[in-house]
């Protein structure tokens, strides 16, 4: 282990498991820092929402009737009905970006994505912010909550669009805003009903395979279409900041700093020989997508009328850093909210699986360096680890402390 | 911190690859002192961030756009230029590269503290103060009042 401490610029390359292991912390942070807001979010508004004889009775209602077994199948129905309608608008505007991309609208689709980010931060985030203040009966006057909040929403919009449309943004900031970008989404989304919730979850999953995968799908297309005009994807990509392997001469440090900056510009004339000039162990541009637009869901969600088509990707951007769709980070954080209303034993058992997932993600992303769905491993294996903590552990771990075997 | 030499060969690579901002190299010590400050990326980033004619035009576009009741863009102006601010204070104002970024960094910190200082003020003399001082105007102004009396709030 005398390898690790090598930021000296004569030292000998860094060992594999500094890089490696760094660059898998930095997408393991913002992914769990993401899901845990969204924990929290839901556990406090939830409970503490204001009591009233209404939603006490539409509670009891709904409770005892979700134990009769015909609602069962029509909650069934119900869901796999809405994810039908909700994965046919995803396909159906994913196909419609990527005809604008073919055709260069790049303003256009720029402007939307500007707006649609503009709406999400300040009329979704804002309601959060109110809901919490409302909760924790802050006195905050509105004068201030305005000015704040209206900073806050103007800087997180600059700082969502790419840095060659704005002047220049820490790339703190970004991700910082990229991540409550994602924690405002997912909120919205827990409040779908469960079922629903479920079966959009399952059916996103297999979407995602085939978007990505299969020679026809849009999302590949998108890649496909980003990579060879060398233009970066008209979607909200967090990507990690890149580790600094053996940068020890200037020059390298200028050159990729440039490549870095030649994905996001158009082509610029000296970038094909200065990617040639930098062996970096990937040398492949790989970069997904994750558009965001919402749609309206059945009236429970009045809030979001706002286009909403988020997949999660995961590839590696051209100076080897990680780059994870916000999707994924959206459906990530929705299964583990949705975990959260129940109990916070799924939580936890649900926040192993997906780490899980997005590690096993990472391998096959090593192993084939291509851009790869991130969202069916970690899906599938948390809603396995759902089902099985709901029926099986928890009843193991009441019938133990009930008979005080233990725990 | 580098050595001089390579100090001196890494800002000879830097001004054929950058701008023209920098000045040309000389012998004497204040020189290798601003060689050593130039050799500093502007931004926080690094080597990821902006060169200096970049970080020229973005301090100028967050100081202006701050006056927009932006305070929080003088405040990420400070904290993305940060280097500039700390680590540039004793050498020459004028024969520097990052004099104009200063120049614009330096202002947006007085606008944050001038910005902060009001805002903190009048927030605080609102909590604290309450119905007693203003009167049951306080009500009105309150947020979670406001948002209740405007359904900005839903509880579903």
């Amino acid at each position: 282990m005398s390898e690790i401490p090598l930021l000296r610029e004569n030292s000998p390359q860094p060992s594999i498991l500094f890089t490696l292991g760094e660059e898998i912390v930095r997408i393991i942070i913002p992914v769990s820092s993401c899901m845990l807001l969204v924990v929290l979010l839901v556990t406090i508004l939830d409970t503490d929402s204001i009591p009233d004889l209404s939603s006490i009775l539409a509670d009891f209602s709904s409770a005892s009737a979700s134990v009769s077994v015909s609602s069962i199948w029509d909650d069934l129905k119900g869901a796999l009905i809405t994810s039908a309608i909700f994965i046919a608008m995803i396909t159906a505007v994913t196909f419609l970006i990527v005809v604008l991309f073919y055709f260069r609208f790049n303003r256009f689709l720029k402007s939307y994505m500007i707006f649609s980010s503009f709406i999400v931060l300040s009329l979704l985030g804002g309601q959060i912010c109110l809901y919490l203040i409302s909760v924790s009966r802050l006195p905050l006057d509105s004068i201030t909550f305005f000015l704040l909040f209206f900073n806050f929403s103007v800087v997180g919009t600059v700082a969502i669009v790419p840095a060659s449309t704005s002047g220049g943004m820490p790339l703190i900031i970004t991700q910082l805003y990229l991540i409550w970008i994602a924690v405002i989404v997912a909120y919205w989304f827990t409040h779908l009903p469960e079922w629903t919730t479920w079966a959009l979850l399952v059916s996103l999953a297999v979407y995602d395979i085939a978007a990505v995968l299969l020679p026809g799908g849009p999302l590949r297309l998108l890649v496909e279409l980003a990579i060879s005009r060398n233009e970066e994807l008209p979607a909200l990509v967090y990507e990690a900041r890149p580790v600094n392997v053996a940068a020890s001469v200037g020059d390298r440090d200028g050159v990729r700093r440039r490549l870095w900056r030649a994905s996001e510009h158009e082509a610029p004339p000296n970038s094909d020989s200065e990617s040639s000039s930098v062996s970096v162990s990937r040398n492949c541009l790989i970069e997904e997508d994750s558009s965001e637009s919402a749609i309206p869901l059945n009236g429970q969600i009045a809030e979001e009328d706002s286009e909403l088509n988020p997949e999660g990707r995961i590839g590696l951007g051209t100076s080897g850093a990680i780059k994870l769709g916000l999707g994924d980070f959206i459906f990530y954080s929705v299964l583990v909210g949705r975990v959260a209303l129940y109990d916070f034993m799924g939580v936890y058992a649900c926040y192993l699986a997906i780490m899980g997932g997005l590690g096993v993600t990472l391998l096959l992303l090593a192993f084939y360096r291509k851009a790869l769905p991130a969202l069916p491993v970690s899906i599938g294996l948390g809603l396995l680890f759902y089902v099985a903590t709901r029926f099986l552990l928890e009843e193991f771990v009441t019938q133990c402390s009930v008979s005080l075997i233990m725990f | 911190m580098e050595e001089d030499v390579g100090t001196t060969q890494r800002r000879e690579q830097a001004f054929d690859e950058e701008n023209q901002i920098l000045i040309q190299p000389s012998s004497t010590p204040r020189s290798i002192q601003s060689a050593v400050c130039a050799n500093q990326w502007p931004t926080i980033d690094g080597s990821l961030g902006l060169s200096v004619e970049d970080s020229v035009i973005c301090a100028r576009k967050f100081f202006l756009w701050g006056f927009c009741l932006m305070p929080l863009l003088w405040a990420i102006n400070c904290f993305y230029f940060w280097p500039v601010l700390r680590f540039c204070t004793r050498s020459s104002s004028s024969a520097h590269p990052f004099a104009p970024v200063r120049k614009y960094v330096l202002r947006s910190a007085i606008g944050v503290a001038l910005a902060t200082t009001i805002l903190f003020t009048w927030s605080l003399t609102f909590m604290v103060g309450g119905v007693g001082l203003f009167g049951p105007s306080w009500n009105d102004l309150v947020m979670y009042n406001v948002a209740e009396k405007y359904g900005l709030i839903d509880w579903t």
